[in-house]
């Protein structure tokens, strides 16, 4: 099937401070691959099995991470800036998927982070879409995914085309080394603006600001361990819940 | 004011969902897909009306085009979805039907003149943003779980549907380690890499035995250093749990960590560093090293 692997290269979430005024320190933040995505090219490859298998990826990152990966061709829409509205996003995608044609699956890491842009996609692709997937392949013309559901693992078969969201269970494993990242140089990246493909890339809301969520602080006993563990007994009593 | 749906896939958030709208101060009308159990639900959780599309026992996502142009006809100026992996399916296609904007993540909706303010968590939960939309939002719901307050019960309206897609459930199984005793445990005593070699497992049992607990760990600790049964690690991809109780010894608190124990009731966290994020999560905590505080903890449950 022809599938396109989208991925992103972002600032990492897990790197950015918070600071006590609730406002966000992005300064030693590293870019990087999503999480999901090495999983969603794993999915993607089974389900393209030989067949052609595009990148696709939005912003100014580094377009040659799946490259790297084995994937022969990639799509970059450079100028495409990140935006809040996970629908806006969708769209620069669907745009960018038009200049490709005929494509029979999306995969796309299912970020918790951004939610919102797998099925903002299918919904603007007009296609089916199942969420959560941990493995795919292609069975007679259909995509076949695996996914967890509570207590339960389901097989789940789906027609073309469709859009596949695919959630890693792992951090990755085998990263590439540096046979794999010359061979990533040599292959195509075609890089696209937004007003080659006629999208914008304008949000459709806005940030008033961020704060620290209402939680309450946890309890924190600390000094002499046995004092701590004492009074951390006791409210636990307390609460009900020895 | 302003009118809002709230898409609705599973019985448990329904009542948060339906909370969650009403601060728009509008018509509230619930869109069930699934089974009637789960629209006579949402009928007492206390919108206006709830219409409801029988899911026939096929995936829910199947009716995700049908769900759009039912919600999108009435165009709301706000659509609530649980963030379940169906209840996001079919806001993406309802959001696209609307031309509205996707938000992940809300927590708090309110309406601003003809504006909409949602207040969703970001970066894992560390920040609440507040974004303001003018034209219709989408979201999906991330708060707690509310008590339904017993509202009485408004009728249900089913609804009929477009040919659904062609999605079909092959096989369903047990998860791997979905018997295991974890998951039915009260108290769930969880170790992650602050333990320095397997052996020093025994003092994690020796509590664990004076609590009537279970033993779980960190996805590393079960992964990669295999000192404990796979079946046992807790979060993103290993045992999501609800105990009583949970105490995390020795780990750090990591995202993907923290979603495996977001239903259990009380977290405990023990760790050498205090500006581990698990203090940020944890109800209780005790900064310290644990080969300290194991033993103290003996102690102290034997008084
Ligand atoms: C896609 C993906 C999915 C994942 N899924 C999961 C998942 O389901 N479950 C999961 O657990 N992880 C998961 N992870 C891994 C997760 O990101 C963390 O790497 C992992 O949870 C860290 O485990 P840890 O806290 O035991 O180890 P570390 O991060 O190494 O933390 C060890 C902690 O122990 C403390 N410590 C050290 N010595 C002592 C001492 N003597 N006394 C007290 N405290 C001490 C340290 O201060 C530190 O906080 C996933 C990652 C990815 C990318």
């Amino acid at each position: 099937m022809k599938t396109v692997i989208v991925y992103k290269w972002a600032r990492n979430a897990e790197d950015a401070v918070v600071r006590n005024d609730g406002t966000v320190d992005w300064r030693n933040a590293k870019m990087t691959a999503g999480e999901d995505d090495f999983a969603a090219l794993e999915a993607a490859k089974a389900i393209a099995e030989g067949d052609e298998l595009i990148g696709l990826t939005i912003g100014d990152g580094d377009a040659s991470w799946a490259l790297a990966r084995g994937v022969l061709q990639t799509i970059s829409v450079t100028d495409a800036s990140n935006l809040t509205d996970n629908a806006s996003t969708a769209a620069i995608i669907v745009a960018a998927m038009r200049q490709i044609g005929g494509v029979d699956a999306v995969v796309i890491g299912d970020s918790e982070e951004y939610a919102g842009v797998p099925v903002a996609l299918a919904g603007q692709l007009g296609w089916p879409a199942i969420a959560h997937v941990s493995s795919a392949s292609a069975v007679d013309g259909r995509v076949q995914v695996v996914r967890k559901q509570g207590s339960s693992e389901q097989t789940i078969s789906i027609a073309a085309p469709a859009v596949i969201a695919v959630s890693a269970a792992s951090p990755e494993k085998k990263t590439p080394g540096m046979k794999e990242q010359l061979a990533a140089r040599k292959r195509p990246v075609t890089k696209l603006t937004l007003a080659a493909i006629g999208a914008a890339s304008d949000d459709k809301v806005s940030s008033k600001g961020t704060r620290l969520p209402e939680t309450a602080a946890a309890r924190i006993f600390d000094g002499d361990p046995a004092a701590a563990a004492e009074q951390l007994v006791a409210a636990l009593r307390g609460e009900g819940v020895l | 004011m302003s009118d809002a749906w709230i898409i609705v896939t599973e019985e448990k958030q329904v009542a948060a969902l339906v909370a969650a709208a009403k601060g728009l101060g509008g018509k509230i009308t619930a869109i069930a897909v699934g089974p009637r159990a789960l629209a006579d639900a949402a009928a007492i959780a206390g919108p206006d009306e709830v219409k409801w599309v029988d899911a026939k026992g096929i995936p829910v996502e199947a009716y995700a085009g049908s769900v759009a142009r039912l919600v999108a006809a009435a165009l709301p100026k706000v659509v609530v979805a649980s963030g379940t992996v169906e209840g996001r399916v079919l806001a993406g296609a309802t959001a696209a039907r609307l031309g509205a904007a996707v938000i992940p993540g809300g927590l708090k909706l309110s309406a601003l003149g003809d504006r909409t303010v949602v207040e969703r968590a970001d970066l894992d939960g560390r920040v609440v943003e507040t974004i303001e939309a003018a034209g219709p939002v989408v979201t999906f719901y991330a708060g707690d779980d509310v008590a339904s307050e017993g509202f009485a019960a408004v009728p249900v309206e089913p609804v009929g549907t477009d040919a659904a897609a062609d999605i079909l459930v092959e096989k369903t199984e047990p998860a791997a380690g979905a018997g295991a005793g974890i998951n039915q445990a009260a108290v769930v005593v969880s170790v992650g890499r602050g333990l320095k070699k397997k052996d020093d497992l025994a003092i994690v049992h020796d509590l664990a035995n004076a609590l009537g607990a279970e033993i779980g760990c960190s996805m590393p600790v079960a992964d990669d250093l295999g000192w404990v049964e796979k079946e046992r690690y807790v979060g993103r991809s290993g045992q999501h749990i609800a105990p009583q109780l949970y105490i995390a010894i020795g780990i750090r608190g990591a995202p993907q960590h923290l979603e495996g124990i977001r239903d259990a009731k009380v977290v405990v966290g023990i760790n050498n560093d205090p500006d581990a994020p698990i203090f940020k999560f944890a109800d209780y905590g005790i900064v310290g090293d644990l080969y300290d505080v194991i033993p103290a903890l003996q102690a102290a449950l034997g008084k």
